[in-house]
């Protein structure tokens, strides 16, 4: 008759889930922990490093000249003016990218999905290739073309994939149409513009980080955080969204305005990165991936994600920066080159457990 | 009363449908001969068709410039379409275009590269240099996505296609940052155009688009057994690793060849497959010669299109297709349910 | 809001002291530099660089938009002793450029774009920050070469150059004949006209005399340069399909040179190509498009062109 486990039971059972989730937690604390380090090295290399000739304790005494007062006319100019805000915008929009990706990437549940793929960056890209060639744009007013031009994208392709609901194959397809479309409208710019202008278009394009002003650091710094805490009250929703539709639906989330808000989220930093660097190719496509490589099971991408994508950015910039003597190259084409190795391994290793994500 | 066959009304209806777009296709190439940005009066067109004598600058334009760029524009339609279907079987995604799969990305490198350090700007040249830079991308592309047990997978040929095109996307990015002159000429290349493509283009991808066309026609069945699944078509007696190479060598052949004589024209494969689909059902013995079909008359219609659009210049194809292709596209992603494969 | 408000307090208050600015230019956009005194360590686009060096001012920097083997303007010069701040568009090595401690950083101004060569706002460098390395300054992308190069005679005087120097004289010596050997040349064939353009694979491109500072030179000087009907909206180039070239019969055809003989070659590879009867004849010449700066390369360019007019049959065309 008494065929319920005794309480001794509960516990032993109890007992082994609690092991493993203190087993994940640990390994994702491990994983934090060590994204973080790796960070604070690549960024000490990037104040470290660079052709203007400057001693560390001069880096150190330029830091700290806010609070000292001591003033070194030029080694402050580059310490304080140079380096300091590109590793700070590397930073800021790395972890935009990245967080944009990972969100992407689990609401449309496809590894693949990212905004570059589903045609929003092409938004913010025909937006400023037309400002650029078009009107002559720069400065602030490039950065808020490119910003109008991927939030309208984004909400263009939303409103055509809408039809009671949304679901993410429709997204995707919608985006794609939305992006060919976009980019005959540049191929068609590129035609007819002259040649200067063509080079200008095409090296915001590439996504550069040449010449950030601390403001652009700032600015986008402040985004990036505000944006972020957004996401920790709508994340608990994002967990549920993993379990597919139903179960999130009979765990009580309203799937619908969750799905909408991190898209939404998503969007936004992208948008709003792109604006300040132009597209950084991949990094929003392989921060995720890499992020849930690292954590293996023990779920929870966001921040890792967040991490990843300021690491690689800062790293590819340090690449691009310095791996070729006599030429600097913009980081965006670092990022590529970096997103193909990235992309052959998942697919080398991802076999071993049969999943590809 | 006997029971209606309907498997075979079908069957007539299809082939009398695809009869029916043929003479569609047929009526749109006359069109392309007899329309264009100089007016030639209809006279002159038949006159310098049937008379082989003819002089004068509209005879040269006639016989040099639209007959092959009408002939071109009906073999590059019909390679676009069929590769496009052709992935899309393969790799069981909808989503599969040459674009996404590296064929462009490969082409473009070769054409940059080859621009940039041989110096080497004609046409002709192009179509060497992309054919070359798309097969080799495709290569990598299967290489690395066999990788590892399973073999290529529909998810791991698109990762793969990924994968090749960041990283030739980003060689091909820093090319152009630095070469000012590979930039001035690659941003007309990269738009898709038929214009200015003669008979010499034409005779150079003529034997490739040809072959990968019959090629292609013949793997309707192969494809209808992959797209239940490998176990499946093993069991149905399929070699699907033979298979696969099949098809994926039609597919290098067609849209490496496409690419190569037209430039990158990204979205007719991914859209006319669909628009094929909707009208023929799943069955890829239908779908591809539908395909075949239909591509070309969007293709030469864009083209005329384009033609007339911008006196006394000319649209680019690429331009034209994308501005009409999309929002169909879209419409039909609204409209109907595009089913898995 | 604070920043304009503190630099006018500060401009008033400088205003206010007695001129102790020793070194001042006005450049082509209309904005003055005035620094303590002439500068010496000159940083400059290679344009510029092609301009001045020629003059006797040699930089410490320059910066190009490509691989300096590659560029035009800089063809023949001696580089030796220069150091070079970039070579990819808009990827100035700021650090570098910090470290040359330049006085000024020359650049050519582009009214239309309103912006400096390689430092343009849309993308590449910038500006702001590298103005605050050293101001940035230059002469005006206008209307003719000629006037470039005077500019260029101006900058460089101002920098200390003499122009009295016996090579510099002959140089522009040079370059006063070439000029007027091309102006009779044109006077003696007075229905001569021409058309410049650049060929693209699916399209000729025909240049409108007002968009090249080059091309307007020569219509000063009595060549008769067609303009296109309909140029873009920018007044620059009128996109011809290969199927209507024959719109335009000039009695020379002018290609731009400055990717070599690619461009020609792309025309030749058109079947109708010949049907400008021009062409035909092969009276076709260069159009050296954009990269001159200096009065030894003109003149060059310009004894090439009298040679090519001297021979052109002027009935062939319209």
């Amino acid at each position: 008759m008494n065929t319920m486990p005794q309480p001794h039971e509960f516990i032993d059972i109890g007992a082994d889930v609690a092991g493993i989730r203190e087993a994940l937690a640990r390994r994702r604390l491990v994983v934090i922990g060590g994204l973080a380090l790796l960070l604070a090295a690549l960024f000490t290399a990037a104040m470290v490093m660079g052709d203007y000739p400057v001693t560390l304790p001069e880096i150190l005494t330029s830091l700290l000249s806010p609070f000292t007062g001591t003033t070194q006319k030029g080694i402050d100019f580059i310490v304080l003016g140079v380096r300091l805000p590109r590793a700070l915008v590397a930073v800021a929009a790395g972890v935009a990218f990245g967080l944009s990706g990972v969100l992407f990437q689990d609401v449309l549940r496809n590894p693949l999905a990212s905004p570059d793929i589903i045609g929003i960056t092409i938004g913010s890209a025909t937006a400023a290739v037309a400002a650029i060639i078009v009107l002559h744009w720069g400065g602030g007013w490039l950065a808020s073309a490119a910003l109008v031009g991927g939030l309208a994208t984004a909400g263009l392709i939303y409103l055509l994939a809408w039809q009671q609901g949304v679901s993410p194959y429709r997204v995707v397809l919608v985006g794609i149409g939305i992006g060919a479309v976009m980019t005959a409208m540049m191929s068609y710019i590129f035609t007819r513009a002259r040649l200067v202008e063509v080079q200008e278009a095409v090296t915001w394009l590439t996504g550069s980080l040449n010449g950030s002003q601390m403001k652009d650091a700032v600015q986008l710094g402040a985004e990036v955080i505000v944006l972020g805490l957004l996401l920790i009250p709508l994340s608990r929703a994002a967990g549920a969204l993993e379990l597919g539709d139903d179960t999130a639906r009979a765990l009580g989330s309203r799937v619908e305005r969750a799905r909408f808000l991190l898209l939404g989220v998503g969007v936004t930093l992208c948008a709003l990165a792109t604006a300040v660097t132009g597209p950084i190719a991949f990094v929003s496509l392989m921060a995720g991936p890499i992020a849930r490589l690292l954590l293996g099971p023990s779920g929870g991408a966001i921040v890792p994600a967040a991490l990843t994508g300021a690491a690689v950015t800062l790293c590819a910039d340090l690449i691009a920066q310095h791996l070729f003597f006599s030429v600097q190259l913009p980081v965006g084409v670092v990022t590529g080159g970096i997103g193909a190795l990235f992309l052959i391994a998942m697919l080398i290793t991802a076999n071993r457990t049969g999943r590809t994500s | 009363m006997a029971p209606v066959l309907t498997h075979s009304n079908r069957s007539r209806h299809l082939a009398a449908g695809l009869a029916l777009l043929l003479a569609l296709m047929v009526l749109m190439a006359l069109a392309s001969l007899a329309v264009g940005a100089r007016a030639i009066p209809l006279g002159e067109v038949i006159n310098a068709l049937f008379d082989p004598g003819t002089t004068g600058t509209n005879a040269t334009i006639l016989r040099d410039l639209r007959i092959p760029r009408t002939l071109l524009a009906l073999l590059v339609g019909a390679a676009i379409g069929l590769s496009g279907a052709i992935m899309q079987g393969v790799t069981r995604n909808p989503l599969a275009d040459p674009g996404l799969l590296g064929i462009n990305a490969g082409a473009a490198l070769f054409v940059v590269l080859g621009i940039s350090i041989v110096g080497l700007t004609t046409l002709t040249a192009y179509v060497w240099l992309g054919f070359a830079g798309a097969a080799i991308a495709t290569v990598l592309v299967y290489a690395v996505a066999s990788l590892g047990r399973e073999g290529a997978t529909p998810i791991k040929l698109a990762l793969a296609g990924a994968a090749i095109t960041a990283a030739f996307g980003s060689i091909t990015t820093g090319v152009l940052m630095t070469d000012a002159t590979t930039l001035d000429a690659f941003r007309f290349w990269q738009v898709g155009s038929l214009a200015g493509r003669g008979t010499d283009i034409l005779v150079s991808v003529t034997p490739f688009l040809a072959a990968g066309i019959v090629l292609a026609l013949v793997t309707g069945r192969l494809l209808d057994a992959m797209a239940l699944g490998d176990d499946i078509a093993r069991g149905l007696g399929q070699r699907v690793l033979l298979s696969r190479c099949v098809a994926a060598l039609a597919w290098i052949v067609l849209a490496g060849g496409a690419t190569a004589a037209a430039g990158p024209i990204a979205f007719v494969g991914l859209t006319v497959p669909h628009a094929a689909r909707a009208i023929t059902g799943p069955s890829y013995r239908w779908i591809l010669p539908y395909s075949a079909v239909m591509a070309p008359i969007l293709l030469l219609g864009a083209d005329i299109l384009g033609r007339v659009l911008a006196p006394p210049g000319e649209l680019q194809v690429g331009i034209v297709t994308a501005a009409l292709g999309a929002p169909l596209f879209i419409l039909l992603v609204r409209r109907r349910r595009l089913a898995e494969l | 809001m604070l920043k304009p408000l503190l630099t006018a307090t500060f401009a008033l208050l400088l205003s206010a002291l007695p001129a102790v600015a020793e070194w001042t230019y006005t450049d082509g956009g209309g904005k003055t530099v005035t620094l303590p005194d002439v500068p010496k360590r000159i940083v400059a686009h290679a344009n510029v660089a092609a301009g001045l060096i020629p003059l006797g001012i040699r930089p410490v920097g320059i910066y190009v938009d490509g691989p300096v083997k590659d560029d035009p303007s800089l063809r023949g010069l001696d580089l030796t002793g220069i150091e070079i701040l970039g070579e990819a568009w808009g990827e100035i090595d700021i650090e570098k450029l910090a470290a040359a401690k330049p006085d000024i950083i020359i650049a050519e101004y582009w009214p239309l774009e309103k912006a400096y060569s390689g430092l343009e706002p849309g993308g590449g460098a910038n500006g702001e920050l590298i103005e605050q390395i050293a101001p940035v300054a230059g002469p005006i992308q206008g209307n003719s070469t000629e006037g470039l190069i005077k500019d260029y005679e101006s900058l460089a005087t101002l920098l200390g150059a003499d122009l009295g120097d016996p090579a510099i004289a002959a140089d522009k010596a040079k370059f006063e004949t070439s000029k007027a050997a091309f102006q009779a040349a044109v006077k003696a064939k007075p229905g001569l006209n021409a058309l410049a353009v650049w060929a693209g694979t699916d399209a000729l491109y025909v240049a409108s005399a007002a968009g090249s500072a080059e091309l307007s030179d020569f219509v000063n000087w009595g060549l008769d340069v067609i303009s296109p009907e309909i140029a873009d909206d920018r007044g620059y180039w009128e996109t011809v399909s290969w199927e209507t070239i024959d719109k335009y019969q000039p009695d020379l055809v002018l290609v731009d040179d400055r990717a070599g003989p690619a461009t020609l070659a792309t025309a030749e590879a058109q079947p109708t190509w010949k049907t400008i009867r021009a062409v035909a004849k092969g009276q076709v010449g260069d159009w050296p498009a954009f990269w001159m700066r200096n009065y030894k390369v003109y003149a060059e360019q310009l004894d090439k062109l009298t040679a090519t007019i001297n021979v052109t049959d002027d009935t062939v065309g319209d």
